[in-house]
Formats: C-alpha cells, structure tokens, sequence
C-alpha cells in the first residue's frame, strides 16, 4: 500500500512538488531574504538630517557623540526641514533640537527633543533612538546634580560649576561582551530549523488527504472489506507521510546548511532528531484524520495547525516566553527540533539530545492516544 | 454579475450545509487569534533581559533602571540564560558575579557580562541595558560629586532623589512624517508582525480552495455548467467570489479577535480590514489559477502550501522587509504579499487612512485581476483534458 501511494503521488507529481521543488524553492527564497552567513544582521549606515543652533554646546555635543558611534556609520548633514527631508528619502531620519537645549538643561527647565522617522526606519535607526535616549539621559544628569546641589545646600556656585562639569566615570559601569552559548543558532540557522518543522507539518498532513480522498471515493470502505488487518491502512497511510517527511526535512536541511554555511553537526544525531520531529508531526495527523469529514476541511484544520506551531515554534521569529508559557511552548515538536538542532550544531551528539527527542516522542505518544480517544467523524460518511 | 453571484452562493450553501465546516472555519482559528494575540498584544516591549542576580543592590538597581525604560526583566540562573538565549527566548542576558556586586557596593568601576542572543531584537535590546549601565553609573558620580562638594552622603542621595524628581525629563520623541508624534516603544518597525502573520494565513486559506474547483471539474460541474449560456470568465469569478468570502471572513475574524481580546494593534480597524479583503481576492484568483491548472488536489494542495510559503517569505513576512537588500526590496513588488505588507505599514506605523493606500490597493486590485484572468484561460484549455 506504501508502495502503490508513493507511486501514485510520483504519477499525480505531489511527491516531487512536496519533497524537492517545494523545500528547494523555499530555501533558495530564505537565502535571499536573509543575509547569509552573517550571525549579527549587519547594521545599515544612517543619513541624519540635522536641524539644530550651531551656538548650542550641548547640541552639538549630541549630533557629534551619534555622528562618532563605532557600530555604525552615521552622517549628519544641516538641514532647514528634516521632516521634509526624511518625507522626500533625503535621509532616514530627521533630529531636531530646537535652541536653548544647553541653557535649559543648566536651568532645569523642560526641552523636548525630537527624532523623525520615515519609511526607511529600520534596525539602525531604532539603535540610533536608543543611543539619543542614553546620550540626553546623561545630558540631564547634569542638571539633576545641579538641582540636588541647590536641594543640599551647597549654593547656586557650586551647582553651576556641577552642572557644567561632565560627571566623573571613575566608578564607571560598562559591559563586556559574554560568550554565547555554542547551542546558539545563528539568525539564519534558526529560521531554517524553523521553516523546516513548519513546511514538515503540511508535508506529513499529505498523507492525510490521500485517506479522506480514498474515503469519499469510495475506495476506503473497498479496502476496509479485503482481509486485512483494519490497522494497516492508517499504518500505510502513515507510513508514506513518514517516508515523504524524512526526504522533504532532509532536502531542506541539505539546501540549507549549504546555502547558508550553517552546519548542523554530526549527520547520525541530525537525522535521529529529523525522525522523532517527522513521528511527532505524523502522529498529529492521526487527530487530523478522525476530525475532518472532508478534504476541505482536513486542509483547513492542516493549515492552521502547522501555522500556530510553527508561530509559536518559533518558524517566523523567536518567540521570547519563560515561566509557564515558555513551560507550554517547550511541548511544540518544531520547538523542540530547532532546540535539537541547535545542540548538534554546538557539537552535541546522540546522548546530548535527550531532552528534545524526549519531547518529540512524548507529542507523538500523546497526539496517537488522544487519536484513539476522539471519535471517527469520517466514519460516519 | 447575476451569474457569478448564483455561481458563489451554490459553493457557499455547498459549504454552510456541512455544518461542521462552520467549527473548522471559525472556531478553529481561534487557536490563531491566541497565538497572534500573546504575541502581538499588550503594548510593544523594548526587548526581553534575563538578569542573574535580583538580590543584590546592583541587581535591583538595574532591574529597576531597564523596567524603567519598558524593557522586560526576568529573574534566570547564569547556565539557563545561555540556553534561553540559544532558543531565542530572551533578547539579552546580564551576568553578574559576586566581584561585580562587591565592587558596586565598594563604588569601584564594575564590568558585567553582557551576551546577545541572534534575535532581531537583541542590538536594540543591548543598547537599553548599555544605557541602563550608564544611567546606574551617572548615579553613582552625581552622589561622588556632591560628596566632593561638601554634602553629607545621606544628604546627597536624598537631595538627588528629590531633584530627579522635579527636574523635567528629557528624552527623545519619536515623531513619525505623516506627523503623528509616538512613544518609542510603539516605533519599533518591527509590527507588522501580526499583520505578516495574518497575510500568510488569509493566502494558504484561499488557495485550499483550488481543491473544491478540481473536485467539481471532476464530477463534470464546471462543464455542465459552461453548457449552459455561461462563459468560463463568470464561473471562475463565481467560484473565486465563494472563496473569498470565505478567506476574506477568516482574516476579518482573526484580526477583529486579536484585537478585542488581546489589544494588538492594526491602525484603523476598518482600514486594515479592507486591506485584507483585497488581498483576499488576489488570494482567490491564486486559487483558480492551481486549480485549473493541477488535476489532483493533493498536488494541488502541495504547490498551493509551497507558493504561500514563497511568496510571503519574498513579501516580507517571514523576515521583515525593511532589512531586505534592495535588489531584493524590488523583486519583493512583483509579489501580492509585498504590496500588503507595505499598506499594513502604512496603516499601522502611519495611521493612514485609506486615501493613502488606494496605491497599494490598486496593484493588489490588478493582481488580483491578472489571477482570474488566467484562472479564466486556463479553466478553458482544462476542459479539452481528460481528469
């Protein structure tokens, strides 16, 4: 039976659209969308429209501290309307500080600086925000220490002299760049994980279909009347999902780590994890099966299934959860193949994997016991 | 026009009469709405920390600098850190010796270890701890300098209390040019998310249809009724029209869903809503063109899953298309999702109205019409083929 499906999808092409132009196609997309090889997304230099007094200390400071940023390239050019300026695609972004920045700062009176973005505002560009926030932070610690020196007593000498005086970084904080985890995936290696596990749940759901095909054509009550054991279409039907899921994953995988250079370790441990994930998704459309009536809806609930747990695998982005949430996201069989991945690409082999084998072959033990729980609605046709 | 709409109410009563086809098309996606919903709701954070000391002065003090700044913060152990930045989990993580705390207490310089995670938003993330560290360290040299300047430290620290609070705040306000002025967080460039994410799902719903279209050529449908006085052109749009009811509804249920229920935002509700109709016609004629095209649903299905995943990863909705190549920005216009995502841009990061996206609806509009054009076409020369 395994057979004569497999042959029939060559025949009818879904075998060659699902397990080599569908993952060739995607992976060659994904390599262009994404930058290659490159763990850091690479920081765009930023074009700056500057409107501000040029006999303003402090504003100058400012644009002179954005402008001599090391991690990436930021150029400020005057100009009379920034806002327009970033409107027409002259630059990105637009920094307005209206005159008076430096006497209100020693003053303690309220100035407002502003920041335009347009449609070109990107990583870069919410980087440079966050720097400007930290650069005025420090700017008004000044006068705070002013204010606190008049609060103290100290006299209205000693509070200019403070506020002029950049704050002593003796007893200064810094940060010092921490190794990362080598289980961690680059950018690039992780979507692939991703979007495998997800194009995995539609690849195995094709099994699916062809038994609720067969069963409104007719020809599953046809095969149910033959002597053979009744387990053993749904095993068949299972079985060339599984076959078709381990070509498809190993395509991908293949495709990937070649296009992008991401190597996902010992070939031995990868394909045991591209296993337990292809059972955990076959098992899912065990359920699928005894749910849907129709093909329609068996592609309905296949679709919307693959896409929540590839949402909340983390197919798209890296979905940031701890505590409980992460505890529930931690069950989802394309999270945890990823995880695997990630632990082979750092070197793990067989036995490092426990955990994540562990939990695909849970979610395939569970999704066959729930199949077993829920009622046949199809068998009622 | 008569003709097309008898064509789609046959294939939705078709539809309707199956009553559980009603679970599965509007229940169902309720599992999408708490997915999106937990994701993209409640108010834009500026990147998820992991500290691993809260007990400490230096601890709290950070804690409360970075919460201060709407970073998220959550307490971790230094080895599940690394594995939860492995995972993507959290954007940054801070580690914190003893030699750090003690230094902190004793005012000498203090180093912590900052890593990164290959998140998105980890260099934004990074650059909110850096700033937290120099706010902690400000602190530290305002009390240093006061003291030098005579003031009694319990004087100093509480005369510096009471002036961060009277002093005005200075920070920067993140104006967009269609003028609307927006907290930072609310600016991250990155919230068409949820809108991606509802694209992706509106497409694959309505190419599912090209199934129901080679079922019915199967069973001789089509051609009986393309005997009547009916040109292909009205049956490809009847069909096409049941469809997007269908989809258009779908994306309409989601959006309205994770609104209500979870507050994610998508501008102008009703604005967002006509941009996913539109887009659901596009979506549609897709249908119609794979299921004339294909004769087997399973292939059909296949393609269908490969296409959506294709072009929604060259529209921009897998990875965000502002930090597409240029190259690529071009190519990613010959694309439906491409033209969607920018109108769901504009509505959500420029309040715009739908004036401004008639542009954007206008190339979806002519995809839309090329689709069940060649829906149409190709509908035709499938008749001459044995099925």
């Amino acid at each position: 039976m395994v057979v004569k499906d497999l042959k029939q999808r060559l025949r009818d092409k879904s075998v060659l659209i699902f397990s080599l132009a569908v993952p060739l196609a995607l992976m060659s997309v994904l390599n262009l969308v994404i930058p290659t090889g490159a763990d850091d997304i690479e920081l765009e230099p930023v074009s700056m429209a500057v409107s501000v007094d040029p006999d303003d200390e402090l504003a100058g400071v400012v644009v002179s501290s954005l402008t001599g940023l090391s991690a990436f390239q930021v150029s400020a050019t005057d100009s009379e309307d920034p806002r327009a300026a970033v409107d027409a695609g002259e630059a990105d972004v637009g920094l307005i500080i209206p005159p008076g920045l430096t006497e209100d700062l020693r003053s303690g009176t309220g100035h407002s600086v502003r920041m335009v973005t347009g449609d070109g505002a990107g990583l870069s560009t919410n980087v440079l925000i966050a720097i400007t926030d930290g650069l005025l932070g420090e700017l008004r610690a000044r006068s705070v220490t002013a204010a606190a020196a008049v609060e103290a007593g100290l006299g209205p000498e000693i509070a200019g002299e403070l506020a002029q005086n950049e704050l002593d970084a003796a007893g200064a904080i810094t940060a010092q760049p921490g190794q990362a985890s080598d289980q961690q995936l680059s950018a690039g290696g992780a979507l692939i994980a991703g979007q495998a596990g997800l194009f995995l749940m539609f690849t195995v759901g094709f099994g699916v279909l062809s038994m609720v095909a067969e069963r409104e054509n007719g020809t599953l009550a046809r095969l149910r009347s033959m002597p053979i054991p009744p387990g053993s279409i749904v095993i068949a039907k299972a079985l060339a999902s599984f076959v078709l899921g381990v070509l498809a994953t190993a395509v991908l995988l293949t495709a990937g780590s070649l296009l992008f250079g991401v190597s996902f370790g010992a070939a031995g441990a990868v394909a045991v994890l591209v296993c337990c994930a292809v059972a955990a998704a076959t098992s899912l459309t065990f359920i699928v099966v005894r749910l849907a009536r129709t093909a329609e809806q068996a592609n309905i609930v296949q679709t919307i299934l693959a896409l929540v747990l590839g949402m909340s695998g983390g197919a798209f982005f890296p979905i940031a959860a701890s505590g409980a949430a992460g505890a529930v996201l931690d069950a989802n069989p394309i999270a945890a193949f990823t995880r695997g991945l990630g632990i082979t690409a750092g070197g793990g082999e067989l036995a490092d994997l426990t955990v994540p084998v562990l939990t695909l072959l849970a979610f395939a033990a569970v999704c066959l016991l729930a199949s077993r729980l829920i009622p046949d609605r199809g068998a009622s046709r | 026009m008569r003709i097309v709409g008898a064509i789609a109410g046959v294939e939705l009563r078709r539809f309707m009469r199956d009553r559980s086809n009603i679970f599965f098309t509007f229940v169902f996606p309720l599992l999408l709405v708490v997915v999106i919903g937990v994701q993209f709701g409640g108010g834009a954070s500026n990147g998820r920390v992991l500290l691993t000391e809260t007990e400490s002065t230096l601890g709290q003090d950070l804690e409360a600098a970075l919460t201060a700044a709407d970073v998220t913060v959550d307490p971790s152990g230094a080895e599940e850190a690394g594995e939860a930045l492995a995972r993507g989990r959290a954007d940054v993580a801070i580690v914190i010796s003893a030699d750090d705390v003690a230094a902190y207490e004793g005012g000498d310089p203090v180093q912590v270890e900052v890593i990164q995670a290959s998140t998105n938003g980890a260099q934004t993330a990074a650059q909110r701890v850096q700033t937290a560290l120099n706010e902690l360290a400000a602190t530290r040299a305002q009390v240093a300098s006061l003291e030098d300047a005579g003031a009694a430290p319990e004087t100093a620290e509480q005369a510096l209390e009471t002036a961060e609070s009277t002093v005005p705040s200075l920070q920067v306000e993140v104006e967009d040019t269609s003028g609307i002025s927006q907290a930072f967080a609310g600016a991250t460039g990155f919230d068409v998310g949820a809108a991606s994410q509802v694209l992706l799902f509106v497409f694959m719903a309505a190419l599912a249809g090209s199934g129901t279209l080679i079922e019915a050529r199967r069973g001789g449908v089509i051609a009986r009724t393309l005997a009547a006085p009916v040109g292909t052109g009205s049956v490809v749009a009847g069909q096409a029209l049941g469809r997007w009811t269908i989809a258009a509804f779908q994306g309409a249920y989601v959006m309205a869903g994770t609104s209500l229920l979870f507050g994610v935002t998508w501008g102008s509700l009703p604005v967002a809503l006509t941009v996913v109709a539109v887009f659901a016609v596009v979506a549609a004629g897709f249908a119609m063109v794979i299921g004339s095209l294909l004769d087997n649903e399973g292939a059909a299905s296949g393609l269908g899953v490969g296409v959506s995943l294709v072009l929604a990863a060259l529209g921009g909705c897998m990875f965000p298309q502002e930090l597409f190549p240029d190259a690529l920005r071009t190519v990613s216009s010959f694309t439906p999702h491409g033209w969607g995502y920018r109108a769901f841009a504009e509505v959500q990061r420029h309040d715009a109205g739908l004036v401004e996206i008639l542009p954007y609806l206008g190339v979806l509009a002519g995809f839309a019409a090329g689709a069940l054009l060649l829906g149409s076409l190709l509908l035709r020369r499938s008749l001459s083929r044995a099925i």
